[in-house]
C-alpha cells in the first residue's frame, strides 16, 4: 500500500475545514433564531438592556430624557426624585392659589368627627 | 384623539395624554381625601393599558412622591400633618420595611410567597374594611340614642387606643396636632407592624397607616390623613429613586400623570374640609371592600375585570368626593349669605 496516495494536501485540508466552518456558520445564523423562537413560543421580547429608542424622537423634553436615561441611570434616578419633588412643589403652589383664588375659605380646620 | 397620543421612550410605546391625565386626576382626588397613595388603582390601570408591570410599579412611585407633596402641603395649612408623629412612625416603617422583605424571601424560599402574600391580603382588607364599617356603624346607633335621649354628650368606654396612650413607658412625648401624649414605643411600634405588612404585601401601606394612626394611636381622622400622607410622600420619593435608577419609571408618563394628580389632590384635600371625619372613615370602608373584591378576583385568575373593577371603582369614588365638595361650597356660600358657618 501506498500510504503517500491516502494523505490530502494541506491546501485542500484547510479548504475543507473552511468550508466547514462556513457551512456551520451559516447554520447557526439560521439555527439560532429558530431555536429563539421556539424556546420563546413567539411571545413579544421583553426588554432587556435599559436603552431608550431616540431614533424616531425630535428634539424636545422627551429626547432630553431618553438621553440622560441612556447614558447614566443614576443619573436618571436622580432626575426622577427632583423632577417629581420640584413639580409638587410648583404644582402645589399654583394649585393652591387658584383654589384661593375661587374664595373658599383655607384656613385652618377644627378636627371634628 | 391621534394628537393626544404621546412616545413614551422608556417604557417604549405610545400612549393617551387623556388617559394619563384622568389617572392622575383619580388617584389624586382619593389620595388626598383618604391620605393614601392608590397604587391599588394606577398600577393595574396602567398595566391594562399597556404597560409592562415593572414600569406601572415605577411610574406609579414616582407620581406618587410628587402627588403627595402637593396634598401634605393643603393638609399642612388645614393643621392636618403631625410632623412629629410622622417622623417618629418612619423609624419603625423602615426597620418593619426591611423585616417585611427578609420575610417575603423566606415564604419564596418555600416556594409559597404568592398563595400566602394574596391571602394575608384579602384578609387584612376585610378586617380593616369591616372594622372601619362597624366603627362608623356604632357612631351613627350613639349618635342616634344620644339625639333620643337629648343629651350633649354619651359615654363612649375606653378605646383600645386610649388604652395604649396609657401605657408608660419612656420617653412620654406630646403631639400637639393630634393633641395625644403617648409613649415613643407606640408610633415606633405602630409604624413597625405597619411596615412589616406593607412590605409583604408589596404596597405602600397608606391604607393599613390611615385607620391605624385612628385606631391605635388616637388621632382624629383628618390628622391621620394629613400625617400618613406626609409618610406617603418620604415611601414615594424613595420607591421612585429605587426605580428610576433601575430604570423602571417612565419620566414622561409620570410627569403627565402628576399634572392630573396635583388638581385632583387638591380636589380630594379640600373635600375634607366638608365632610366630617367618620364620613370619610364610610368611604374608605367601601374603597377598601371594592379593592378586596379586586384581589379576590386577581385570585380566581379574572386579571381583566379586577383592573377594570379598581378603575371603575376608582373614578365612581372620585366623582362622589368631587359631588360632597361642590356641595359642601354651595353650603358654604349660603352660610356666608346668611351670617351662619355651617358645617356638614
Amino acid at each position: 500500500m501506498n500510504s503517500s496516495k491516502d494523505k490530502i494536501p494541506l491546501r485542500a485540508l484547510l479548504f475543507r475545514l473552511g468550508t466547514l466552518a462556513l457551512v456551520l456558520a451559516l447554520a447557526a445564523v439560521w439555527l439560532l433564531p429558530v431555536v429563539a423562537w421556539a424556546a420563546g413560543g413567539g411571545k413579544p421580547a421583553t426588554k432587556i438592556f435599559n436603552v431608550a429608542d431616540t431614533r424616531a424622537i425630535e428634539p424636545g423634553v422627551s429626547k432630553w430624557i431618553a438621553d440622560i436615561y441612556n447614558s447614566s441611570l443614576w443619573l436618571y434616578g436622580g432626575l426622577v426624585v427632583v423632577m417629581m419633588a420640584g413639580m409638587g412643589f410648583v404644582l402645589g403652589y399654583g394649585m393652591d392659589r387658584l383654589v384661593r383664588l375661587s374664595g373658599i375659605n383655607l384656613g385652618k380646620l377644627d378636627h371634628h368627627e | 384623539m391621534d394628537i393626544f397620543n404621546v412616545y413614551l421612550p422608556i417604557a417604549g410605546l405610545k400612549f393617551n395624554v387623556l388617559l394619563l391625565l384622568l389617572i392622575g386626576t383619580t388617584v389624586g382626588v382619593c389620595g388626598g381625601f383618604f391620605g393614601i397613595g392608590g397604587a391599588w388603582i394606577v398600577t393595574p390601570a396602567l398595566n391594562i393599558f399597556g404597560f409592562p408591570m415593572p414600569y406601572a410599579i415605577g411610574t406609579d412611585l414616582a407620581h406618587m412622591g410628587g402627588k403627595s407633596i402637593v396634598s401634605t402641603m393643603r393638609h399642612s395649612k388645614f393643621g392636618n400633618v403631625d410632623v412629629r408623629l410622622a417622623v417618629s412612625m418612619i423609624i419603625g416603617t423602615t426597620v418593619g420595611m426591611e423585616l417585611g422583605a427578609k420575610l417575603v424571601m423566606y415564604l419564596e424560599q418555600l416556594g409559597m410567597a404568592e398563595s400566602v402574600i394574596r391571602k394575608i391580603y384579602v384578609v387584612f382588607l376585610l378586617a380593616i374594611g369591616s372594622y372601619v364599617l362597624y366603627d362608623y356603624l356604632s357612631h351613627v346607633r350613639r349618635q342616634k340614642i344620644s339625639e333620643s335621649k337629648k343629651e350633649e354628650t354619651v359615654t363612649y368606654g375606653t378605646t383600645l387606643a386610649q388604652r395604649l396612650q396609657r401605657i408608660n413607658l419612656p420617653p412620654m412625648i406630646e403631639f400637639k396636632t393630634s393633641r395625644i401624649r403617648c409613649s415613643l414605643w407606640l408610633p415606633v411600634l405602630v409604624g413597625l407592624v405597619t411596615g412589616v405588612v406593607a412590605s409583604v404585601l408589596g404596597v405602600g401601606g397608606g391604607f393599613i397607616r390611615m385607620p391605624a394612626l385612628i385606631y391605635l394611636v388616637g388621632c382624629p381622622t383628618l390628622v391621620a390623613v394629613g400625617t400618613d400622607l406626609f409618610e406617603v410622600m418620604i415611601t414615594g420619593a424613595y420607591g421612585a429613586f429605587t426605580y428610576g435608577v433601575k430604570g423602571r419609571v417612565d419620566l414622561l408618563a409620570a410627569m403627565w400623570m402628576l399634572i392630573g394628580a396635583a388638581i385632583g389632590a387638591q380636589l380630594g384635600t379640600v373635600a375634607v374640609k366638608y365632610v366630617r371625619g367618620y364620613a370619610i372613615r364610610l368611604l374608605f370602608a367601601v374603597t377598601i371592600f371594592i379593592a378586596c373584591a379586586s384581589v379576590l378576583m386577581k385570585q380566581l385568575e379574572l386579571q381583566l375585570a379586577s383592573s377594570v373593577l379598581i378603575l371603575t371603582a376608582g373614578i365612581v369614588i372620585s366623582l362622589v368626593i368631587i359631588t360632597l365638595l361642590v356641595r359642601g361650597v354651595i353650603q358654604e356660600r349660603r352660610a356666608v349669605k346668611n351670617g351662619n358657618n355651617l358645617s356638614l
